[in-house]
Order: C-alpha cells, then structure tokens, then sequence
C-alpha cells in the first residue's frame, strides 16, 4: 500500500475477491484439489450464500478468504489487501479487525460473559468499543437482558445471536458464517437469518455464508454453488424451491 | 480389555509420558539412593577386607563407656606383659604392638592444612611387618627410624605439593612439631583411602603423641603360623590374656565390626534420602491422580460407548487401572535407571568434595529394581483407583450426548470432610509436639500426611474464590488475555487445586526449613549474647567434620597478658547409672568469666576432680540433689562415684550438655588420647583493646593453620552459616519435590489446552494473537504455581511455628516468620510457574486454527 499516487481510494463495490484460487491437500496419489482454479467476487452490502454438497470445497473457500487458511496458489483479496501477502502477525490483526466471523458450533468463550463474548475482538485489540453501535446492536439482536450471562446459561439461539452480535460489533467489512443454522431448530433458524438479512439491508453489512441448506439460503441475494472445487453456477434473488432445484440439477 | 487399555494408551501417549516422567523421578530418586548406599557399603566392605587382610587376631583393650558420641570411643591400652604373653603362644608367627594417633594433621608446602573437612586425619605408628600394614612404600622411600621422621599418605603428598626429603608440620594433641618426610606409601590401588590423610610416625612417637608411656600401645596385631587357623589362634591368646582385661579378635571379626559400623552410619545416610524420594514419590501422587482424572474426563465419550455396547463398569475400572499398571512398570524401570545414573552424580559430588571412594564400579543391589519395580507401580495404580472408579461410573447415555465436563454438587460435602481430616492432621501435629506421646514421629508423620490430605480435599473449594482473588488485577493489567487467564484458572476448581496441591507439599516443608532456620538463627543470637561472656571463639576450621585443636594452644592463649581467662572445650561421653551422658569440660574455675549457664546452687568454680555440676531438668527428672552422689563410669578411671556439686539452668546455644565437668577431672577420668579442645574460650583482660587481642593471639594462631579466630559475631555468623548449609542442603533434596510439581503444572496445562483447542482456535479466529495466546497460558499457570504456594506457605508457617515453639526449651526463644524470605519464595513460584507453561503455551499458540473449530 505504499505507493498510492491518487489521492482518492479505488472506490469499488466489491468486498472481498478470489482469483484462480486453488487449494490441494496431500501429494502424489493422494492429492484432492479442494479449490481447484475459483474464480468469484464479493460485493460490498450483499449476503451471499455458498451453496454445494459436502466435500465441494465450500468451507474450504470460506476459510481462505476470511484469513484462516492459505492458498496452494491464486490470490485473495479483502479489499484492497492481498491475504497471501500477509505474515501470521498481520493476518491476526486484519481478522480481528476487519472481519467478523459466525461458526456452526463452539462459537463463544464459555468462560466469558455474552457481552464479553460480543467485545472480544476490541478487547483483544485493547480498545474500546464504540458504545453508540455496540449498543444499537445489543438491541437489535433482543440479548440486553441476558449480557451478564455465560454461554451455559443461554439457549442455542441466544448463544448464535450473541455469535452474531460479535461478528457485526467491530463493524467488520465482511461478515464469514459458516453453517451458522447448523445445530439450531428451524424456529431459531429462522430468527438468526432474518436477523443476518437485516443486518446487511439496514446496516449495509457485506455477509458471505457457507451452507448446505436451500431454505437458509433463500434469505441471501445470490447463491453461488461449488461442485469438485469449482464454481459451477449461482442464482441472483433465490428461493428455497430454486434452489433446491438447482441442487438436484447438480447431484446427478 | 487388553486391547482397550493398550490403544488408550498409545492414543494418548504424550499425557502418559508427562505421568511417567513424575514417577520417573521419584524412583530415580529412591534407586539412586540404594544403588550409591550400595556402592559406598562395598567400597568400605572391600576397604577394611584389604585393611585386616594379613591380622589374623588382634589383641585390643576394652570400651568401658558403651557410648560414641564422637566415632568410636577409645579403648584402654594394651601392655608389654601382654606383648610378652602373646609372643609367647603356640602359633604366633608375629606379634606386633601399635599405636593410633586419633588426630593428626599434616600442613602442606603452602601452610594450608591437608584434607580434613570429611575424611579422618590420623596417624598410626609405623608397621615393619607388611601383612600388618595395609599401606605400601613408594619406590624411593624409607621406613621412619627417628622420632622427627615420618612416612605420609601419597594422596595427602600430591595435595600438600610434598616429596620425600621435605619437611611437614604435624599438628596432633601435642604442640606443633615439624617432621622430615622419610616415605611416601599408597594404600593398595590407591592414594588414599577415602579421602583420609595417614601419617606414620615411629612408635615411641606415637605413643609420645597421645601421652602414653613407653610400656604401653593401642592393640597387638598377629600373624599365625601356617596351618593354625584365626579362630584357634583367637582362642589359645585369650587363655593365655584370660587374667587381663582385653578382647581378642579376629581378623574376619574386625573387618566385620568396622562394616557394620559403617552400614549403620550409612542406614541412616539412606533413612534421610528415602524420606526426601517418599515426599516425591507422594508428591508424585497428585500428579498421577490428576492426570488419569483429566484423561478420564476427556475420554468420557469413549467410557459411555464402552459402556453402551455392553462393557461392564468393573471392565471400564479394570481398563484404567490396566493403563496405570503398565505406566507404572516402564515408569518405574526407566525410573531405576534414571537412579543408577544419579548415584554416578552423586558420587561424583562426593569425589568433587574430597571422599575420593576408592572403587570405581556402581554396586546395583537387586532390592533397588525390586523396590523400585514395587513402589513406583503401587503408587501409580493406588493414585488411579478414584479416577478408574469415575470412568466406571459414566452412565451409558452420556455417549449420546455432549457432555458438561463441570460438576458442581458436593462441594458441601467435602469441605465437611476436608475439615474434619486437616483438623485432625492439625491435632495430631500438635499433640506430636506439645503432648510428648511415647511415638512423637510417627504421630506427626500422620499429622503432616492428613494436613496435606486435608487441604488437598479442601482444595477445590477454596480454589474458584482464591484465584479469583489472585487473578484479579490481570484483567487491569492484561486486559482480555489477563481475563481469559484468570477466567481458565478459576473455571475448573478440582484441576487447579489437584494442580496446586502437588506444590503445596514442596512448598510446604521449604516453608516450614526456611522458618525453622530463621528462628534458630533469630534466637542463636539472642541465646549467644546473653550466654557467652567471652570476646572470642576459636575453632578448629569451620563447618561440618571440623576437626580438633591441641590443648597447647588453649594454654598458650591463657598466658597471654592481654588476656583475662581462656579454655578449651571438650566433650565426651559417660555412662552415669547405667545411661549414656554427654559430658562437657572445660576450665570451670574461671566460668564467670566465660559463659553464663545460669547455676542455681553450688557453683561450677568449685568444682573438684570427682564433682560434677548437671542441668536444673536432668537433676529434677532423676529426683537428684546437690551433695547425691551419682555413680559414674569413664573409659579411663572406670567405674567412679562423683558428687553432684552444682547444679545450673543450661546452655540454650548448646554450648553444654546435661554434665559439667573440670578440666582436671576430664584429665583424671578420660584416656591421654581424648585430651583435645573442640574450641577455645578467651576473654580480654580490662583495658585491652579489640585489635590488641587479636593481634596477640593471632601470633600464637600462625602455628596452627586449622584455628580460626572469631569475635561473638564473627561467632554468630558461623553459627549461621552452618545452619545455612544444612538449609541448603534441604532445599537441594527438596528440589525434586518441586520440579516434579511443576511438571505437574506443565501436563495439566497440556491437558487443558487439548481440551479446550476449540476454543482457542476461534480466539485465534477473531483474533487473538499468538503472543496473546501464550501471555494467557503463562498467567493462568502463574495462578495455579501462587495459588499452591500459598496454600504450601499457610501450612509450611503452621509446621514451623509448632516445630519452634516445641523446642523452645531446647533455646529456640524466638519465632522468626522470615516474611523476606517467603517472599522470594512466592516470587519464584511465580518465575516457576511461567516455565512450567513455556511448553504449554507454545503449543496452544501453535494451535492449527481450522482443525481446532472444525466441525465434525
């Protein structure tokens, strides 16, 4: 970022990119092509949804684009930082800074209070959170009366929300969930995925989602789907029936 | 099962490689004090075998006090009618008088004394008939034939930088004499034995040594003729001597006497080392519970699905014990030779010291394997029995779902319990010291074990809120990484107290040493202002094995002007109705000027030669009064009646024993060789200035390179600085102890981390670095180390204010809680507990991030 002759940033609607990403595990024989030359662009105040059987290489996908696993070779891009250029130091940092992220399980720190839980990253950053937004969030996600409590104490829902409440509190520039429905009932489900659709149409964050579940993808705006490492189509507006269509087309 | 338990354990090999290490060590210890104690026995065995190898029968005079205080107690002397009669037996081939010189030091070319400090210093006369004399002259030397010869050890030449033609100081008994040495011998394959420094004169200068007069020796060696065996030659001397009062032994005899006096000293060596192995071998124990605990927890999953496909909770328990059994056994093999190698080291510091043992080969005893084999599997497989019984318990259903690793229901019922035992433990101690029961060690034993017990059950219920306490100004300093820290130390009570507990006991007894030896020296300097009405002391060298000083020298310092008064100090042993005493003599007739030992009636300035003056408790114990008359036997005068003449409170420094004798009277009732100073006495006579009495007797001092003078403080440090490395010496053993804690902290930490790996990679996730990560370890260890050492202080305070003040008769006046000190010892508990965590924490920030939050 050193030489930037204009004075105004790239102003460009795309969150986070991969360009030929490919991703191997093991040698000779042995050899699986997780990613295998991908291709795909993020845009900025969008939910999307990576949809594809198990195996596809779709978590694999999520993690090197959040920063939590390298590529074989091909580049990733957040913004206008390259994450293959990164040492371990400053990908620590751009994660705890610039992405959020919701997982399916073991989402929060059982020793930690749920408002300890949702300032984590700043805590970890040793600043303070912004009290204004912190507190917009708290309110949307309904957990004001339940701060004080530890993970053990709160429902399956709660504790998702409370997963969801860290990942927006840094005001991160993209949000990660990966299966984030996955160990909930289809009430909380829904609740979770409303709440992260709200999240990007009024506070116009950009959420990036890993599933495996056509309804849970019916609330994204674009579903891109992943067969054997490679993009193999998408659906801009889907519903639940789209794309389980979508997903039979490709299963046989 | 066999199969169940052998791929548990390779599934989890790291764990039970950090088990094994803590019974590792602990056996390392007890194999290595067996195998050395092993190897010093036989190294004496083989010694005093070559000593006695050519004395078929030894004529020698008679113990009559049954006492050693100090080595052996002297014997009477042996006559020329003796000689003659022996000489006289059918089957004498030789007969040959000697005679032992106890002290003898040589002074090397640089005026330093040589050897000492340990290993005898002696003298002997010399012996021309070489199956008598186990020491062989060097190529170039020559017997002594004049009374300022003399033929020294070759260990003691090359030290001293000493050839034959030189000329040596010979400090003994008598006044300082310069000899030409005429010969230098070897003792067999070696230098010298033992360290020890010889010195052969001839024989009317030995006996001039230790006054003796011409007609009259320590014993008669024999040999026998061909074909008359040691028994039948024993057996035709004793009839021959049966009108005198001596023994006649054999020579398989006295190699057999002189062995077991060593074993007994060494069995005591031994004692002392085993209790230090049992503290860590018990210390151990936590570790091995809390390790098959948490592994137990870990594997709940793996327990319920045995259990659920049909295991029986009998073949889950049989399992875990199976898994301990094997742990125990490689444990305690390595362990064994892990010990052989630390009796190498320890032998090595031996020879490092100056106990040069003469054989090179470690004696390995097969009761070392066997205890070693025994004691480290039954203490493996005794500390898994509660772990085992857990797993049995793990209800089937729990393989269906996740499982709550946290209990939190019992804590009542265990802190009643835990109370109940630590009380106990407390009244025992107490009762121990203060109630003075006929078994006073083994009650305290039991006290000290159920304290530690005690506290170790009542441990996880003082655990959450302690280290919250601790912990509490990480989160100010830290900020989330001192959270997490606290938060991890404090959210599992059971593993942190088993954790600490382990600690608690090292920290414990060297809370308790260090205490104990503040207060001694806290109550020493007190005790020796008040008692000593002397301005200097001096002793013969320093520390430990300190060896003897001439009377000569008190003699000369007593007519020096600048000085008031002066005196040896010697003591002995008596036999005195029947029971052992120690004596203690010195110039009673200028007491006041000395010390001050509180004397109630008579006093000890009148003492005559067949009076003596005892302790205020020894008189009222034995219901005796001043002018009773006790009947007395000494290795001199024999059995004699002394009239009780004074009678005093007594030395609180330990400068006198229950008995006060003269000077005069130890001369007429002790043997010419026992006529040594264990230190001079001296006060400046009025006027004389500090630097003008040194100066004086430093003058005298240049003649004998082993005195050293001291003021009361000079004193007063020595006092100290033996205490000091005693102390150390503690601490040294302790040691292990300690580490074997902190491994401890090490694998529970590892554990820890296994466990919660998927919480570390979603800390790592939103970014936690991994300088956080390991900042974080290293705190809640620094939580767990203090936790213990302050629960080890608390009871390490408690042993060492009931110790002092259970001896406070014997002049511990003071109680010094040494807060200083403790202080440190806090201090590196904390240092301690970051190292313990350098593993640990590496690991845990090393954590793959996608593998640690993976799902299933």
């Amino acid at each position: 970022m050193g030489d930037v002759t204009t004075t105004v940033p790239p102003i460009t609607t795309v969150a986070a990119r991969a360009v030929q990403a490919t991703k191997y595990y093991g040698t000779g024989e042995n050899e699986v092509h997780a990613l295998d030359g991908v291709d795909i662009e993020f845009n900025r105040q969008q939910f999307t949804a990576i949809m594809g059987p198990s195996g596809s290489g779709k978590s694999t996908l999520l993690h090197c684009i959040a920063g939590l696993d390298r590529l074989t070779s091909g580049e990733v891009w957040l913004g206008d930082v390259q994450l293959g250029q990164l040492s371990e130091k400053e990908l620590t940092k751009l994660r705890r800074d610039r992405v959020g992220f919701v997982f399916q399980a073991f989402n929060l720190i059982p020793t930690l209070t749920a408002i300890e839980n949702i300032t984590l990253p700043s805590a970890l950053a040793g600043h303070d959170p912004d009290k204004e937004w912190l507190d917009r969030v708290v309110d949307t996600t309904g957990l004001r009366d339940r701060l004080s409590h530890r993970p053990s104490e709160l429902s399956g829902g709660q504790q998702q929300r409370v997963a969801v409440a860290r990942a927006l509190a840094t005001r991160p520039e993209i949000i990660f969930a990966d299966e984030p429905t996955g160990n909930l009932d289809s009430r909380a489900s829904a609740e979770i995925l409303a709440f992260m659709k709200r999240a990007v149409s009024e506070f116009g964050q950009t959420i990036v989602m890993v599933t495996h579940d056509p309804i849970s993808a019916s609330y994204s705006e674009r579903v891109v789907f992943l067969v054997d490492g490679k993009i193999v189509d998408e659906i801009h507006g889907p519903t639940a029936d789209a794309v389980l269509d979508k997903m039979r087309q490709l299963g046989d | 099962m066999w199969k169940v338990t052998i791929k548990g354990l390779l599934a989890h090999k790291l764990r039970f490689v950090l088990t094994g290490i803590a019974v590792i060590l602990g056996i390392a210890f007890l194999s290595g004090t067996l195998v050395l104690t092993a190897t010093i026995e036989n190294t004496f065995d083989n010694l005093f075998t070559e000593i006695y190898e050519g004395t078929d029968v030894q004529v020698r005079g008679v113990e009559p006090v049954d006492s050693s205080f100090f080595g052996e107690t002297p014997r009477t002397p042996v006559t020329e009618a003796m000689l003659q009669t022996v000489l006289g037996v059918d089957g004498v081939a030789v007969a040959s008088p000697s005679v032992e010189v106890p002290y003898a030091q040589i002074i090397g070319a640089d005026s330093e004394p040589i050897g000492g400090g340990g290993p005898p210093t002696f003298g002997v006369s010399y012996e021309e008939n070489a199956a008598l004399n186990p020491l062989q002259l060097q190529p170039g030397s020559a017997a002594p034939t004049s009374d300022d010869q003399i033929v020294i050890d070759k260990g003691s030449a090359d030290e001293g930088d000493l050839a034959v033609g030189d000329r040596a100081t010979v400090l003994t008994q008598q006044p300082p004499k310069e000899y030409e040495i005429v010969g230098i011998a070897t003792f067999g394959s070696t230098d010298s034995p033992l360290g020890a420094t010889i010195v052969q004169f001839t024989l009317p200068e030995a006996q001039r040594l230790i006054d003796l007069p011409a007609d009259q020796f320590s014993n008669i060696g024999v040999v026998a003729v061909e074909g008359v065996s040691e028994d039948e030659l024993a057996q035709r001397i004793r009839s021959a001597l049966s009108a005198e009062n001596v023994e006649v032994v054999t020579g398989k005899q006295l190699t057999e006497e002189s062995q077991d006096d060593v074993d007994q000293f060494l069995s005591i060596f031994n004692r002392i080392l085993i209790v230090f192995a049992a503290v860590a071998l018990f210390v151990s124990c936590f570790i091995i519970y809390n390790t098959f605990t948490i592994v137990v927890t870990q594997r709940t999953r793996e327990m319920a699905l045995l259990r659920a496909i049909g295991a029986s909770t009998r073949q889950v328990t049989t399992s875990i014990i199976l898994e301990a059994l094997v742990v125990g056994v490689v444990a305690s093999l390595l362990g064994f030779g892990a010990g052989i190698l630390l009796a190498g080291v320890l032998k090595a510091l031996l020879d490092a010291i100056g106990f040069d043992i003469p054989a090179s080969d470690i004696v390995i005893p097969p009761n070392a394997l066997i205890a070693s084999l025994i004691v480290g599997t039954l203490v493996t497989v005794f500390s898994a029995i509660v772990p085992a019984r857990k797993a049995s318990r793990v209800p089937p259903v729990a393989a269906m779902r996740d499982v709550a690793v946290e209990r939190r229901a019992g804590f009542g019922r265990r802190t009643v319990i835990g109370l109940a035992i630590t009380s106990l433990g407390i009244a025992a101690v107490l009762f121990a010291l203060f109630g003075s029961p006929d078994n006073a060690l083994g009650i305290l034993g039991v006290g000290v074990l159920a304290i530690f017990i005690g506290v170790f059950v009542l441990g996880p219920v003082i655990a959450r809120p302690v280290s919250r306490v601790l912990g509490a100004p990480l989160p100010k300093i830290k900020g989330m990484t001192g959270t997490l820290a606290r938060e991890n130390a404090i959210r599992n009570p059971r593993r942190t107290a088993a954790t600490a507990s382990a600690l608690m006991i090292g920290v414990a007894l060297v809370g308790f040493i260090t205490i104990f030896a503040a207060s001694a020296k806290a109550s020493i300097g007190v005790t020796l202002d008040r008692e000593l009405q002397t301005d200097y002391v001096i002793t013969a060298g320093s520390g430990f094995g300190a060896t003897a000083l001439s009377p000569d020298l008190a003699r000369q310092v007593s007519e020096l002007p600048e000085i008031a008064a002066a005196t040896g100090v010697r003591y002995a042993g008596a036999d005195v109705n029947g029971d052992s005493q120690f004596i203690t003599a010195f110039d009673t007739s200028v007491t006041s000027e000395l010390l001050d030992l509180g004397v109630d009636e008579g006093s000890l300035e009148d003492l005559t030669v067949d009076g003596v003056a005892v302790t205020r408790e020894w008189a009222d114990d034995n219901d005796v009064a001043i002018g009773d008359v006790l009947m007395m036997t000494f290795p001199a005068s024999g059995d004699v009646p002394m009239t009780v003449q004074a009678i005093y409170e007594g030395s609180e420094i330990g400068m006198t024993g229950d008995f006060v004798m003269s000077l005069e009277a130890f001369d007429t009732h002790y043997l010419p060789q026992q006529r040594l100073d264990f230190f001079v006495l001296a006060t400046l006579a009025e006027g004389v200035s500090a630097a003008e009495g040194r100066e004086a007797i430093d003058a005298i001092l240049v003649d004998y390179p082993t005195a050293e003078l001291r003021d009361n403080a000079e004193f007063k440090d020595l006092q100290e600085q033996a205490i000091n490395q005693v102390v150390n010496l503690v601490y040294g053993l302790l040691f292990l102890a300690v580490v074997i804690a902190l491994i401890g902290i090490a694998n529970t930490l590892a554990l820890s981390i296994y466990e919660r790996r998927r919480e570390l990679g979603l800390l790592r996730a939103v970014g936690m670095s991994r300088s956080q990560v390991r900042s974080s370890v290293r705190w809640e260890s620094v939580i767990i180390a203090v936790f213990g050492t302050l629960l080890g202080l608390i009871i390490g305070l408690f042993f060492g204010w009931s110790a002092v003040r259970a001896v406070r008769e014997e002049g511990f006046t003071e109680f010094a809680a040494a807060p200083g000190q403790l202080l440190i010892v806090v201090v590196v508990a904390a240092v301690a507990g970051v190292l313990a965590a350098y593993f640990p924490a590496r690991r845990a920030s090393k954590l793959d991030i996608l593998e640690s939050i993976a799902t299933e």
